[in-house]
C-alpha cells in the first residue's frame, strides 16, 4: 500500500531514492494577476511531479509521489490523472480484481473520499477504478455509509445512481452502460430508499432515487405489474404527506408519478382535499376514525391548510376543466397569492389569467 | 455602513466602491481571502503539518498569526479555480461599471500564460492541464477584453470538441469526467468562438434531455437530482443552441420559483439553506424561461445586500458571502453582483444570463437570446 506522507517527513529533495530525478520548477513568470505562493512541501512534490511527467516514467514511486500532491491537493487533476495512468501501466493485463496494487488503491479512495467528500476528481478515480475491480456491490455498501454520515451529498448520490446504471443499466440509462447486467445490484435499493426517507422524509435526494429506482430505469424483477407498483407507490407518497404535509419532494414525487404514468391527477383529489383547507373544528371524532388506507388524514398537528395540497388541487380541477371547476380552481390560486404563497404572487396571477382565456374560450364554444 | 464590533447588520445599499477594490486584491497576496468559504472548509479536513496546525474559525484571518500557512494551503487549493476567479471578478467589475480597475495588459498576459501547448486548451493556472472551465474563463476573458486574436481558435475548437463523448455528454478534459457543467462550458465556448456549426447539435441536446427529471429540473448527469446550477448549464446551453422545446416551462419555472425560502434567499435544491450564488444560478434559469417575475425580487435583492460584507472582521473589505454574517469570496461577490444585475437594480450594467458575461458584449457579437431581466430601476 502506497505510504501515507507524513509532513515531518523529508522533502522529495532529500530523499536518495529520487536522486536520479532532476526537479522542474514552476513557471515563474511574474505575474502580478496571480502571485504565487507555495509551500515549500507543495513546491518540492510538484517539482518532482512535472519532472516526472516530462520523463514519462511511470512506476511505484510515482504512486507515492502523486498520492503525496493529492493529499496537499486534492484538486490537482493532473496528479490524478497520472496516477492513473501510472496504475494502470503498472497493472498486468487482464487485471485479477484481487491484484493487490489494485485492491490497495480501492482502500485508499475509500480513506480519500471520506477527507475530500467535496471533491470532483475523488469520484472520477473511483468510478475509472470500479470498471477494473468490477465489484459494484462494494462500491453500494461504501456509498450507503458515506451517505449515513451527509445524506444529501451531491456526488455520492450521483456516484450511486452512475453504479446502478452503468452495472445494472436498463432503459435510459444504460446507453453507455455495461453488457453484463446485475440484476441483483437492485435488490436492496428500495429498503435503502425506505430507511433513508424513514430518517427525513424532506430527503429530496432520497425521493429523487426513489423515482430513479422504480421508474426511470427500466422494470426490476417482480416489479412487472405495473399497476400494482403505482398503486403501492401512490400510497406510499400519501403516507409520507400525512406524516409531514408541508414537504414539496413528496408532492413533486407525487406529481411525477401521476405524470410518468399518465394517470389524471383527479385520482388524488380526495387526499389532497383533506390538506387543502383550514382543519374543520365540526368534522366529527367518528369522521377522523375511518382509516382509509387510500386517503389518509393529516395529524391533529399538522399546519393546515397546506400550499401544495392547494396547488395540486387546483391543478386537478384546472384538467378536470368546465366552467365550476376552473372558477373553483381560480379560487384557490387566489388565496395562494393573497394569503398563503404570497412570495410567488405573479406565479399565481399567470395560472389564473391562463384560466380565465380558457374559460373564456369555453364560454364562447358554448355559445357557439 | 456598520464598522461597530457588532456582527453583521444589512446594509440596504450596493457597496460598489468597496466591491471594485475588494476584487483589486486579484493582484494581491491578500487576494487568497477571496476564495470561497466551502474551500476553507475543505481546507479545514484537509489533514495539516503538524507544528501549523489550522486555525479552527475561518472567518477571523485578520487576527489569525497562522495566516501566512493558511494562505500558502488556500492558495494551492485553490489553483485549480485561478483562471475561473480572474473571469469572475472582472466580470463582477464590468457589471459594476469598472471593467478598467484591473490592468488589462497583465490580465491577457495571465490567460495566455494559461495556455497549455500540448493539448490546445487552456488551464486554470500556468502549467497546468488544459480543462473545459478554465478554456471557458479564458475565452470569455479574452473576448470581454477584445484580445480574440490573441489565441489559436482553431486548436481550442479542436480540444473541446475532442471532449465530447458518444453519449452527448462533454468530459472536462481527457481523463474523462463528465457534467453536464461541461457540456454549458462547451457550448457556450464554441458560440463565443462561432463556432457552433463543428457541433453535433443533436447529440449534444439528445443528453440534456436525457437529464431532465420528473420535477421538470435537470442533473449533472442522466439519472442525478435536480440542482439549481444544473438547471442553469442545461437551460442555458439549450438557449444558445435554441432548443429550448425540451423544457417544460412551466413545470422547471415553479421549480425555481420553489427555491426562493422565507428569508428571500434561494437554494440550490429543496430543504437546502438559501446560497447567495443561486441568485445567479436560479435568476438566470428564470430570466432564460421569461420568469424572473415569479419570484419576489425585493425580497431577493435585500438577501443579496445583506451578505455584502458587513460586521467586524470584513467591515471595510467590501465582497459578498454565500450568506449574511459569513466570510466573503471572490465567487458570491460575482454571483450576487450578477442575481443584482438580472433584478434591475439601478446603476449596474446589464447582464446577459446566458453567457454571464456584460450583454453589450454579447450584443455585438450578435448572440443574443431571448431572455428578459426586471427592467433597470433608475438610482
Amino acid at each position: 500500500m502506497p505510504k501515507k506522507p507524513q509532513y515531518d517527513e523529508p522533502l522529495f529533495a532529500e530523499l536518495p531514492e529520487w536522486a536520479d530525478v532532476k526537479p522542474v520548477e514552476q513557471y515563474e513568470g511574474v505575474n502580478p494577476v496571480a502571485p504565487i505562493f507555495y509551500t515549500p512541501e507543495y513546491t518540492d512534490a510538484t517539482n518532482y511531479f512535472r519532472a516526472i511527467v516530462q520523463s514519462g516514467e511511470k512506476s511505484a514511486r510515482v504512486l507515492d509521489l502523486t498520492e503525496n500532491i493529492i493529499r496537499q491537493n486534492p484538486a490537482h487533476y493532473s496528479a490524478w490523472q497520472y496516477r492513473y495512468e501510472t496504475l494502470i501501466a503498472l497493472l498486468p493485463t487482464p487485471t485479477p480484481s484481487s491484484h493487490p496494487l489494485l485492491t490497495a488503491e480501492v482502500e485508499l479512495m475509500d480513506e480519500l473520499a471520506v477527507l475530500f467528500l467535496k471533491t470532483y476528481q475523488v469520484w472520477h478515480h473511483r468510478r475509472l477504478l470500479v470498471q477494473i475491480t468490477r465489484e459494484p456491490q462494494r462500491e453500494l455498501a461504501f456509498i450507503k455509509k458515506g451517505l449515513e454520515a451527509d445524506s444529501k451529498n451531491y456526488h455520492t448520490w450521483s456516484y450511486r445512481q452512475w453504479i446502478l446504471g452503468f452495472f445494472g443499466g436498463k432503459g435510459s440509462i444504460s446507453k453507455d452502460g455495461d453488457e453484463e447486467i446485475d440484476e441483483d445490484l437492485w435488490a436492496s435499493e428500495l429498503d435503502f430508499v425506505d430507511v433513508l426517507l424513514a430518517n427525513d422524509v424532506r430527503n429530496n435526494s432520497a425521493w429523487h432515487h426513489r423515482f430513479f429506482v422504480v421508474w426511470a430505469c427500466g422494470v426490476r424483477e417482480g416489479e412487472e405489474d405495473r399497476d400494482r407498483v403505482l398503486k403501492r407507490e401512490l400510497i406510499y407518497s400519501k403516507q409520507s404527506i400525512s406524516l409531514a404535509p408541508s414537504n414539496p419532494s413528496a408532492w413533486n414525487y407525487l406529481r411525477g408519478i401521476l405524470t410518468h404514468t399518465h394517470t389524471p391527477f383527479p385520482l388524488v383529489s380526495t387526499f389532497a382535499q383533506a390538506y387543502a383547507y383550514p382543519r374543520d373544528p365540526q368534522a366529527s371524532d367518528k369522521q377522523r376514525e375511518i382509516v382509509d388506507l387510500e386517503n389518509p388524514l393529516p395529524s391533529d398537528t399538522a399546519e393546515l391548510p397546506c400550499a401544495e395540497a392547494m396547488e395540486f388541487l387546483a391543478d386537478a380541477w384546472e384538467s378536470e376543466g368546465g366552467q365550476d371547476k376552473i372558477e373553483a380552481a381560480v379560487k384557490m390560486w387566489t388565496s395562494l397569492a393573497n394569503e398563503r404563497d404570497v412570495m410567488r404572487k405573479k406565479y399565481w396571477e399567470h395560472r389564473i389569467r391562463d384560466a380565465h382565456v380558457a374559460l373564456r374560450g369555453e364560454l364562447k364554444k358554448k355559445a357557439a | 455602513m456598520a464598522t461597530s464590533e457588532s456582527s453583521s447588520s444589512a446594509t440596504d445599499k450596493l457597496l460598489v466602491d468597496l466591491h471594485v477594490s475588494y476584487i483589486q486584491k486579484l493582484g494581491e497576496r491578500s487576494y487568497l481571502t477571496l476564495f470561497p468559504s466551502f474551500l476553507l472548509d475543505h481546507l479545514q479536513s484537509h489533514p495539516q503539518p503538524p507544528p501549523n496546525p489550522l486555525a479552527p474559525n475561518p472567518i477571523s484571518p485578520q487576527s489569525n498569526p497562522r495566516k501566512q500557512n493558511k494562505d500558502d494551503l488556500t492558495y494551492h487549493l485553490t489553483a485549480h479555480l485561478r483562471l475561473n476567479a480572474v473571469y469572475w471578478g472582472f466580470t463582477a467589475l464590468s457589471i459594476l461599471g469598472r471593467p478598467d480597475a484591473l490592468d488589462r495588459e497583465e490580465m491577457v498576459a495571465f490567460v495566455m500564460s494559461c495556455w497549455d501547448e500540448e493539448a490546445g486548451g487552456f488551464g486554470a493556472h500556468p502549467d497546468h492541464d488544459a480543462h473545459l472551465l478554465s478554456t471557458l474563463s479564458a475565452i470569455q476573458i479574452l473576448v470581454m477584453q477584445n484580445a480574440v486574436d490573441r489565441m489559436d481558435v482553431d486548436r481550442v475548437t479542436k480540444f473541446i470538441l475532442s471532449l465530447q463523448q458518444p453519449s452527448g455528454v462533454f468530459a472536462g478534459d481527457r481523463f474523462g469526467e463528465c457534467d453536464t457543467r461541461f457540456l454549458y462550458c462547451a457550448v457556450n465556448a464554441l458560440s463565443l468562438l462561432g463556432r457552433l456549426d463543428a457541433l453535433d447539435r443533436e447529440r449534444t441536446v439528445g443528453y440534456i434531455e436525457r437529464c431532465r427529471n420528473y420535477d421538470g429540473g435537470f442533473g449533472s448527469r442522466v439519472g442525478a437530482e435536480s440542482h439549481s446550477a444544473q438547471v442553469f448549464v442545461c437551460v442555458a446551453a439549450l438557449a444558445i443552441l435554441d432548443r429550448l422545446d425540451v423544457v417544460d416551462v412551466d413545470t422547471l419555472g415553479f421549480w425555481l420559483a420553489e427555491r426562493q425560502l422565507p428569508n428571500g434567499g434561494l437554494n440550490g435544491r429543496p430543504e437546502k439553506l438559501a446560497d447567495v450564488c443561486y441568485s445567479f444560478w436560479v435568476l438566470s434559469a428564470l430570466s432564460v424561461l421569461n420568469k424572473v417575475p415569479w419570484i419576489d425580487s425585493d425580497k431577493l435583492s435585500e438577501f443579496i445586500l445583506s451578505a455584502q460584507a458587513s460586521g467586524s472582521y470584513n467591515a471595510e473589505s467590501g465582497g459578498i458571502a454565500d450568506r449574511p454574517g459569513d466570510m466573503v469570496d471572490v465567487f458570491h461577490t460575482h454571483f450576487g453582483i450578477a442575481g443584482l444585475s438580472i433584478l434591475g437594480y439601478p446603476g449596474l450594467i446589464d447582464l446577459d444570463p446566458v453567457y454571464c458575461m456584460p450583454a453589450h458584449v454579447i450584443e455585438a457579437k450578435g448572440l443574443r437570446k431571448g431572455w428578459k431581466a426586471l427592467e433597470r430601476r433608475q438610482g
